[in-house]
């Protein structure tokens, strides 16, 4: 990739004004497909701009793995809409790196989508073989804490995200009995919303069966 | 802040000095699914600001938030005093009333509904002079009537027209009623052309009436819509509640997460 590519991309997004200019020139900065372009779409990920920041965060998805020490440091703490775009990068990229990130939107998000996002992550992060151990019960803990949020889709996501975790061999007895009892409760009566029972009954069903 | 508690909401809906937490009284029983014994007889009594010459514009609040907890609570009670609405003069009573009796899969509805219908593009649909509004609140009686499930060639008829309405929300609120009540995939297959419109607001409704109509058929279409992954999970929970095999709508779900 040459430089001066970039560099148009950037003169590109830097003129355009309108939001159809926005969304072409951060499709050509995506496009380059440069790991050089990280930091200038988590800057257009606080434009507040919707139709811009979801071309830019699929562009960082398709970077890979490589840009979340860049996502991380780069994130404005302050500026809220491009935190939740960051989550769900962070959370389609599975990187444990971001676990800390998640755990604080899970806790910490007004918005559901982004505590969605974020119980998404927790259930498909991809753990470091050292610290596996420590890792999973922290996705745990999120997981069981997001089974008692007052969103359906927050609770509904933790469902889908105890399953998976069920699954991995290194769960602790401890910790897989009390994501079970936590199924359990999402698929009884107890659980007000039709759809998140009906998802726990099949996780149940599938975990018992496997 | 110290959060509400039940007693203290029925106190603040019994009151009258201060209709600003009446409003909220009246809005917090429909969110929290109230069954305190008196939930209902104050929300009802809330409806009564409405007969009074001039209404009271803070009452009208009231009492429109009223309707709306009523339209959660389904409470067969409330029925006759809604149904009498359902001639107020106020289009966004009748507009909100109408909600709830849907809400509510109000019978003794259809007729009044299908009366506000019947004259068509040229009354009930006809722009109103120098408004946004429509003579009648149409997407809103369509709606009631699929959702009231009363399949009867009468009703047909009067829904039949609005499918050629020029605002897509209303042609949509009309294929989405005749899906409900007749099954046919043609109308199916006419909310899935309103998903390509150009307007994102006219996706978004469609998404949500595909939702509503429990069509399996409009997985895929849901699925590979450009609306934003949020509704979609609302148009596929609304799909997967109706449905007595939601294996592959709560698939679909599992992955828009």
């Amino acid at each position: 990739m040459t430089t001066s590519a970039l560099d148009q991309a950037l003169q590109k997004l830097e003129r355009a004004t309108s939001t159809p200019e926005l969304v072409k020139a951060t499709q050509a900065l995506c496009a380059l497909n440069d790991l050089e372009a990280a930091k200038p779409l988590v800057k257009v990920l606080g434009f507040n701009n919707p139709a811009v920041a979801a071309v830019a965060t699929q562009g960082l998805i398709q970077l890979g793995p490589d840009i979340v020490p860049t996502l991380l440091v780069s994130l404005d703490a302050r500026n809220y809409g491009a935190r939740a775009w960051v989550v769900k990068v962070i959370a389609a990229l599975r990187d444990p790196r971001g676990l800390d990130l998640l755990e604080h939107a899970l806790q910490a998000d007004i918005a559901p989508s982004v505590r969605r996002s974020a119980t998404r992550g927790l259930a498909d992060l991809e753990l470091s073989e050292d610290a596996e151990h420590d890792q999973l019960e922290r996705c745990f803990e999120g997981l069981l804490k997001a089974v008692r949020d007052d969103e359906w889709v927050v609770r509904y996501a933790a469902v889908y995200g105890l399953e998976q975790r069920l699954y991995s061999a290194a769960v602790s007895t401890h910790l897989a009995e009390q994501g079970r009892a936590a199924l359990n409760q999402l698929a009884s009566d107890a659980e007000g919303v039709r759809v998140v029972q009906l998802r726990a009954l099949k996780a149940l069903q599938r975990l018992n069966a496997g | 802040m110290e959060p509400l508690s039940e007693t203290q909401v029925i106190k603040d809906l019994r009151q009258t000095e201060d209709p600003s937490a009446q409003y909220y009284a009246a809005w917090w029983l429909g969110k929290m699914r109230s069954q305190h014994p008196d939930t209902i007889p104050l929300l009802l009594r809330a409806l009564a600001a409405l007969d009074a010459a001039p209404i009271d514009p803070e009452q009208r609040g009231v009492a429109l938030n009223a309707i709306r907890a009523l339209g959660l609570l389904r409470d067969k009670r409330a029925e006759k005093a809604l149904l009498a609405l359902l001639h107020c003069n106020d289009y966004t009573v009748r507009e909100e009333v109408v909600r709830t009796l849907g809400a509510m899969g109000s019978c003794g509805a259809v007729e009044g509904i299908r009366a506000l219908l019947a004259s068509g593009l040229e009354g009930a649909g006809a722009e109103q002079p120098s408004t946004p509004l429509l003579n009648e609140p149409c997407e809103a009686l369509l709606e009631a009537l699929g959702d009231i499930g009363d399949g009867s060639n009468s009703n047909l008829a009067v829904i039949q027209p609005f499918t050629e309405h020029p605002r897509p929300l209303i042609r949509s609120a009309a294929c989405r009623a005749l899906l409900q009540l007749t099954g046919l995939d043609q109308w199916g297959m006419e909310l899935k052309k309103l998903l390509n419109h150009p307007e994102p607001l006219v996706r978004r409704g469609a998404l949500l009436d595909l939702g509503a109509t429990g069509w399996l058929a409009a997985v895929p279409s849901i699925r590979s819509a450009a609306v934003e992954p949020s509704l979609k999970l609302v148009a596929l929970r609304a799909l997967a509640e109706r449905n007595d095999n939601p294996n592959d709508v709560l698939d679909a779900m599992d992955e828009l997460l």
